[in-house]
């Protein structure tokens, strides 16, 4: 069962798996905007949500993403 | 679990909480040394979260909260994506209390990096399948890959050759994808052959090159850690998986650790169902399973994995909640046990508190409670302890005694870069010292039982021989290290090639027996001035007037060969604040807060109960 079922959940699981402190107005910033962003981030990142839904995410369109936003729908939406 | 270590305890989730409170609330770089403890709750994969914040927070914030604590550099370089490594490690040298400085090298760039190391730091160098498998012709045979390997590990050693900078190297696990591509068992074959012979090459490197350590990744591959992540490494370049790099994080903090003069010296073992099936005091002395039974068997198993680490110098000890006698007839009298009397320090079978006796334990072999790995299966000892020792390791065992080894051994608590003929001694001599002990109380005063003791002393120069063990007394010894230098094999031997230096050995003997290699001078001629760059001395030779008959020969010495003055340093670390007045309290002025010099007129006596023997001077007698 997914733990990932809002945007509220996706900025939870930001703050505490890598200890961004975003709010949900960064949703939509430029990658290169958000404070503390770092390219490394994605992989721990992808594997995070890949728990939390319990399904595996396209790992290319998440490279490309260049939004948390744009992360947060690839990951909820198939 | 990822990489096989500390088990989840009930108690993990409230210590991730209080992780994730701590950072939220910024207060992670002032508590840093309580995490050591935190940390030990966690499981893996909360390690892995844990590595994140903490490489957030950075080394900057840590050290200026902790101006202390110890730093170790380390740069990372590798031939694929490297960064998933530096919280893995930043979490892993946390866990000892260690504080990661990482330097990340550039993508793909690990030749680079061993072309032009940074002496200042520990260098990883990550290698991975697609070192090779990158570079051959499409498509391949095995041939080309071992001609590609080979090329390649020229090239690592070409470049070691120049360097005597410490680096880590790894051997590469196969992944499966590469000989399933031969569709001949001839040639699968094949490439199994030329692709271990270029791993056996690798971990060879360590034998010519002292200052290289090779992880082997391939045992750890074999518990079942995936080596390729089909879509991290195509998509992220990310050639190795998380939890293998964790087990390789593992190792090398266990290195640093070591490298740093802190391993572990001391295995404390509870006995009820962890070294013996059964309650000794319940079913008797005789009927503990230690052998001949389904649960026996994992019993000796265990028994003989500590056994193995006693050969190599781990002090083991017994501490048990128990009455002594019985304890004492099984070790005695099981016609099963593999582990005997002799095989213990200490067996310490009494009613009182864990942590109190793991305290006099530590008290008596002269070791620091951070010295110490204790194993226990009830999760009440380990939690007493774990609080009221937050120094010791805990290694928690539970009801399923076939699991004991493997979670003994998940950790390397031991590990070190090579070993002496000295470890190897270790533990008779500690039996000796605490004999030395027992003898002690019998007299009235620490006069008597100096006399008594017999204590000979005998100082050589150093010669090639003795390189390995001295080198290990500079990295190892913290608490009687005058400047704390450590000496890498390499430097102790340029120190013997250096016209201007002279290094002293320092051998110890007593009526109880041979002590080895104690302790090492290094001297430095500069004109008419003989200075005393370091001296360290073990503390298994403490407190019986080496060090004061030592240093009195020094003086003799230099006075003798017309020297002006002697003069020595004193740099104080966080361990060997006993020794801060080592110089002045045998005669010796203080210029500032960390130099002095003796001028050499008046003489101390060298303690009456020490005979002094040995080569040097050379040639001369001391």
């Amino acid at each position: 069962m997914s733990t990932l079922r809002s945007v509220h959940d996706f900025v939870t699981l930001v703050r505490d798996e890598l200890g961004l402190p975003i709010e949900e107005s960064d949703l939509d910033r430029h990658l290169d905007d958000v404070a503390g962003w770092d390219s490394v981030h994605l992989l721990a990142l992808c594997s995070a949500l890949e728990r939390a839904t319990g399904r595996s995410i396209s790992l290319p369109a998440v490279l490309t993403a260049d939004s948390l936003g744009g992360i947060y729908a690839t990951a909820v939406d198939r | 679990m990822t990489a096989g270590a500390a088990a989840p305890s009930a108690t993990g989730s409230d210590a991730a909480a209080e992780l994730s409170e701590l950072y939220r609330s910024g207060r992670l770089p002032t508590e840093f040394p309580r995490l050591r403890a935190l940390l030990a709750e966690l499981p893996d994969t909360e390690l892995h979260r844990a590595g994140r914040l903490l490489e957030r927070v950075g080394p900057d914030a840590v050290r200026a909260a902790h101006p202390d604590v110890p730093v170790v550099p380390i740069t990372v370089s590798g031939y694929g994506t490297v960064a998933p490594l530096v919280p893995l490690l930043t979490v892993e040298l946390a866990r000892h209390g260690l504080l990661l400085d990482p330097r990340l090298g550039d993508f793909g760039g690990y030749l680079d990096a061993l072309a032009a190391p940074d002496d200042s730091s520990l260098l990883l160098t990550l290698l991975d399948a697609q070192v090779v498998f990158d570079q051959v012709p499409t498509p391949w045979r095995p041939e080309d890959v071992a001609h590609t390997f080979t090329a390649k590990i020229d090239l690592i050693e070409g470049l070691l050759a120049r360097s005597t900078t410490p680096v880590v190297l790894n051997t590469i696990p196969l992944p499966r994808i590469f000989p399933a591509q031969l569709i001949d068992h001839r040639s699968r074959a094949l490439l199994g052959a030329v692709w271990r012979e270029a791993n056996a090459r690798l971990l060879r490197l360590s034998q010519d090159h002292p200052t290289v350590v090779v992880v082997d990744l391939d045992p750890w591959a074999a518990t079942g850690l995936a080596v390729r992540d089909a879509r991290l490494s195509v998509y992220a370049k990310a050639h190795l998986t998380p939890p293998l790099l964790h087990a390789y994080a593992r190792e090398v903090a266990h290195l640093a650790r070591a490298r740093a003069g802190a391993a572990r010296k001391v295995l404390a073992l509870d006995l009820d169902e962890t070294v013996w099936g059964g309650v000794v005091g319940e079913v008797g002395p005789l009927a503990v399973e230690v052998a001949d039974s389904h649960r026996g068997e994992a019993f000796r198993e265990f028994q003989r994995v500590v056994r193995q680490l006693g050969s190599q110098g781990v002090l083991v000890a017994a501490v048990s909640k128990n009455d002594p006698e019985p304890v004492r007839e099984a070790l005695r009298a099981h016609p099963g046990m593999t582990l005997r009397e002799d095989d213990f320090v200490r067996v310490v079978a009494n009613w009182r508190p864990k942590h109190e006796n793991l305290r006099t334990l530590a008290e008596d072999l002269n070791l620091g409670l951070d010295s110490v790995v204790f194993v226990d299966d009830s999760p009440f000892e380990q939690g007493l302890v774990r609080r009221e020792l937050p120094e010791v390791a805990v290694v928690a065992v539970d009801d399923e005694p076939a699991d004991h080894v493997g979670r003994l051994l998940a950790d390397g608590w031991f590990d070190t870069v090579t070993l002496t003929a000295e470890d190897r001694q270790r533990p008779g001599l500690y039996r000796a010292e605490v004999e030395r002990r027992d003898f002690l109380h019998s007299f009235d005063s620490l006069r008597d039982y100096l006399a008594e003791l017999k204590v000979r002393v005998d100082l050589a120069v150093a010669d090639e021989t003795d390189v390995p063990r001295v080198s290990q007394l500079t990295l190892r010894t913290n608490q009687f290290n005058l400047t704390t230098r450590r000496l890498a094999p390499a430097d102790v031997l340029a120190l013997l090639r250096h016209p201007a230096a002279t290094v002293l050995t320092v051998r110890c003997a007593d009526r109880f027996g041979d002590i080895g290699l104690v302790g090492a001078v290094v001297l430095r001629h500069d004109d008419d001035v003989l200075h005393v760059d370091n001296f360290v001395l073990s503390c298994r030779a403490f407190s019986r007037g080496v060090e004061t008959a030592t240093l009195a020969e020094i003086l003799r010495h230099a006075r003798g060969s017309s020297a002006s003055a002697v003069t020595a340093e004193y740099l104080p670390s966080r361990r060997n604040a006993k020794v801060a007045d080592f110089y002045p309290r045998n005669g010796f002025t203080r210029l500032d807060a960390t130099h002095f010099r003796h001028d050499l007129t008046d003489m101390p006596r060298p303690p009456e109960h020490v005979q002094l023997t040995g080569s040097w001077p050379p040639g001369g007698t001391p």
